[in-house]
């Protein structure tokens, strides 16, 4: 991708007493692009997107920013665009000041002093975030439910054509039609202004959707940005020199013998082959039976994603659409999951 | 029970007619107080805003000495006061004691920690996620200062109006520094403590329903304050 | 919004403003005195301050203490004239210097009242005789209790009796306040009080000429109660107003005045008489 960059993360690290909030060697981020991050509860992404909005810091490590990227689609609007690549990051649980919904949304904007349009702007944020600037822009803060008042926090950073919208679980705390409506504003907000956006969500449909790349996050560690399936468990050497776990119905996986000290083994979704007949010419050292559980289309993907169960170990499987067209493939159905042992790299 | 039906119907005469004594008691009252609040919240407001926003060492007990202060007995604060301006204290040549500006001094310094104790405990109470809203709408660290203190405003106006009821209803102060003089610094408060003394109900009870009105006239402002802002 | 704010707290300011007087009242001549709640309490001053202004176009301020504080605040340089009622501490104040051009201007006397059923029995009777009564029976006595003239007065009659100061006989109360809000307790506990008379008539006329205590020893000997007027030593307190005071004395003593005094009456009884040489 030949986009400018944004954000160039070094050797970022965030400590909590004795362990590490965050340990990110290197991360890029770049302009235009949409990336999700999913990760358990207490896996550093909220600090993590703090750290980009620039409302938190890091203790070791540097984040640099390239402000003079484009911001924002300016040929469009009859009015001064804001200058620099603002940022800005909606929490999951926005607060609203005790004032009108016109002078929150106002408020970023005066803050930069900015005096001339204030209304007209403020109407077309609320417009585009789905509310009427009518019934709203009078409104207190104490007067609007949830879902809207997390809309109304979305609609005062969009009046800031920010570069950059981080968002937190945007969607978590609101009711769902609400959460429709959000959706549908970043969406609009990608197309028209192509805002770079880094997502975190536990909305996993959502999240492909709207995702160009996804991060996983562990421990405060970036997990590989595709699907990748942690296999933890208890591995212990085997024949041949390679490593086995077992799994609780007997099956067993193998891989390659690690380095290091590492024992958490990852496997790409994408090196998973799915088959509906147990196959016998292959060359793969894992075969393993179990039971589709969840398919997934996507808007903009040419592959789909599956749920299998195999034993305890839920994997995520990516396969073409042709192959799953071809494989008939129905939640519920028994099927083969096959990878080879050198799939599996280690962390 | 008549005699008290007799002070009442005194006391709307008193009022209505305009009686000289009775409305300079309420206008020295109104005078001093006013200029004992104006005081209060110029220094204490900053005061109480820096105490709750910023973190450094020594806030929490600073903050417990201010909250006891609170309670100052108003004769205590009195005597403090008196024997600093009488002529033979420290500052006796400023010439305060039993002077308006005297008992205003004295007053702004009784009701000053109220304001800046709850001042202080509005803008500590502000939300967790007000810093990081405001924060991430670009605001640097002074206009986010200056947000916090308009968002803890009800409780800072709350502060004031407690602050302002104290002042007109105190007595301690007003009757050590102002010495009663009639015309000159006879408080609603030091009026009604005399004639009570006095036996003279009427005028007590007259200044009395002028205090209650004062102190209601107040809170329905803070009400309208409320809504408007 | 902040509009609003502004305008509120201009509004407040311009209101306190307003509520100033313009030109600072130390710019008017004024006499600042401490005198006894007594000589207050009977409205004799609200009666010749206007009198004073008119004449010499000073404004006379009062402070209502018992005679004990006035003589302090004398010493303390701040008051500039003392009007007060007990003869032996006038006389050490003086003598210590703090105090010059001292002038009697009129006396009254002091009356022993109480409730008209005269649980004690002293009706008529000498000062002595009824404070023995007084302790024997044990009936409630009212006291000043606050180093004022009267109160001064009234200790000098207990030692006088050979009775001591009963201070902590619990049928002995001391209010610790002015002569009528004494006046008003002893009422109030159905007891004996000593008050100098013009008080007395004063409190007659806030009881419509029928009060619940009425005078039931007068005309002793030990009772006279003598006024006088004290100016506070310019060389000890150069503050004060000393040109002020000395009109005052001035004033007070003329013949003018003297008979002005003698004409303050209530329920046509003279209140005070004049006697300035």
């Amino acid at each position: 991708m030949n986009n400018p960059i944004l954000y160039e993360i070094k050797d970022l690290k965030r400590r909590y007493g004795e362990s590490f909030v965050l340990d990110i060697p290197y991360l890029k981020i770049e302009w235009g692009m949409s990336y999700g991050i999913v990760g358990p509860n207490g896996s550093g992404k909220s600090t993590l997107l703090r750290i980009l909005a620039f409302i938190d810091k890091q203790d070791e490590g540097t984040v640099r920013f390239n402000k003079d990227v484009p911001s924002g689609d300016s040929t469009k609007t009859n009015y001064d665009h804001i200058k620099g690549a603002t940022v800005t990051m909606l929490l999951q649980d926005s607060y609203l000041l005790k004032r009108s919904v016109f002078e929150n949304i106002a408020y970023g904007l005066r803050v930069r002093g900015i005096r001339n349009n204030i209304r007209e702007r403020v109407h077309e944020s609320l417009r585009m975030v789905g509310l009427d600037p009518g019934t709203f822009v009078h409104r207190k803060w104490s007067e609007l439910s949830g879902g809207e008042a997390q809309r109304i926090a979305l609609a005062a950073r969009l009046v800031l054509k920010p570069a950059v919208l981080i968002l937190d679980e945007p969607t978590a705390s609101v009711d769902r039609v609400s959460a429709q409506h959000i959706k549908e504003t970043i969406r609009k907000v990608r197309r028209k202004y192509r805002t770079t956006l880094i997502i975190a969500t536990h909305d996993l449909i959502w999240l492909h959707e709207v995702s160009d790349e996804i991060m996983k996050m562990h421990e405060g560690r970036l997990m590989g940005s595709a699907e990748e399936n942690f296999i933890t468990g208890a591995w212990s050497p085997a024949p041949d020199g390679l490593w086995s776990t077992r799994l609780s119905d007997g099956q067993c996986i193998v891989a390659l013998r690690p380095t290091g000290e590492q024992h958490i083994a990852l496997l790409d979704s994408t090196n998973i082959i799915i088959t509906t007949e147990r196959p016998d010419h292959m060359s793969a050292q894992n075969i393993l039976s179990g039971r589709l559980m969840h398919m997934y289309t996507f808007e903009h993907s040419e592959r789909v994603r599956l749920d299998v169960q195999v034993s305890d170990l839920s994997l995520i499987c990516s396969i073409t659409r042709k192959a799953a067209h071809m494989l008939d493939l129905l939640p519920g159905m028994n099927v083969w999951v096959v990878f080879k042992a050198s799939s599996l790299r280690w962390q | 029970m008549e005699y008290i039906a007799e002070g009442f119907a005194t006391a709307i005469k008193l009022l209505v007619r305009g009686d000289p004594e009775t409305y300079s008691a309420i206008f020295t009252t109104l005078r001093i107080s006013s200029l004992s609040i104006m005081a209060a919240l110029v220094i204490g407001i900053p005061l109480g805003f820096l105490l709750g926003y910023y973190q450094f060492p020594g806030k929490r007990q600073i903050h417990a000495v201010v909250d006891t202060l609170l309670a100052l007995p108003t004769v205590v604060v009195g005597l403090f006061v008196y024997v600093l301006i009488s002529r033979r204290g420290p500052l006796g040549s400023l010439g305060l004691l039993f002077t308006i500006p005297g008992i205003g001094i004295a007053q702004t310094i009784l009701i000053l920690p109220i304001v800046i104790a709850l001042t202080a405990t509005a803008v500590s109470n502000l939300d967790v996620r007000f810093r990081r809203t405001v924060l991430t709408l670009g605001a640097g660290k002074k206009r986010t200062a200056v947000t916090a203190l308009y968002e803890s405003r009800y409780g800072v106006i709350a502060a004031a109006v407690a602050a302002y009821g104290r002042a007109i209803g105190e007595v301690g102060v007003s009757m050590m520094i102002g010495g009663n003089i009639k015309w000159h610094t006879r408080t609603i408060t030091t009026a009604i403590a005399l004639e009570t003394g006095k036996g003279q109900f009427a005028m007590g009870i007259a200044l009395g329903l002028v205090l209650l009105l004062l102190a209601f006239v107040v809170n329905w402002i803070l009400q309208i304050m409320k809504r408007k802002i | 919004m902040q509009k609003l704010c502004a305008a509120f707290f201009l509004f407040l300011l311009a209101a306190t403003l307003a509520l100033l007087p313009v030109t600072g009242y130390a710019e008017e001549p004024v006499l600042r005195m401490a005198t006894t709640t007594s000589t207050d309490n009977t409205g004799l001053l609200d009666y010749l301050a206007p009198v004073f202004q008119h004449d010499t176009g000073i404004e006379l301020q009062w402070v209502a203490v018992g005679t004990g504080k006035a003589l302090a605040l004398g010493k303390n340089c701040d008051v500039d004239i003392l009007m007060v009622h007990a003869p032996s501490a006038e006389l050490k104040f003086v003598n210590g210097g703090y105090g010059t051009d001292r002038r009697e201007i009129m006396y009254n006397d002091f009356v022993i009242i109480g409730p008209r059923s005269d649980p004690a029995g002293i009706k008529g009777k000498s000062v002595d005789d009824a404070l023995n009564r007084i302790l024997k029976k044990g009936v409630i006595f009212a006291s000043r209790g606050d180093d004022s003239g009267t109160n001064k007065k009234e200790i000098s009659l207990w030692e006088a009796a050979g009775l001591g100061i009963p201070d902590r006989q619990n049928w002995y109360i001391q209010t610790g306040q002015g002569m009528l809000a004494t006046i008003t307790i002893a009422e109030e506990r159905d007891a004996y009080t000593l008050t100098d008379r013009g008080t007395y008539i004063k409190y007659e006329v806030n009881n419509s000429g029928d009060p619940p205590l009425i005078i039931l020893v007068e005309g002793n000997e030990g009772l006279k109660n003598q006024y006088s007027v004290i100016a506070v030593n310019q060389e000890k307190c150069p503050s004060v107003r000393y040109g002020y005071a000395l009109k005052f004395i001035e004033w007070i003593t003329s013949d003018k005045t003297q008979k002005l005094i003698g004409n303050f009456t209530m329920l046509g009884k003279k209140l005070f008489i004049p006697n300035a040489r």
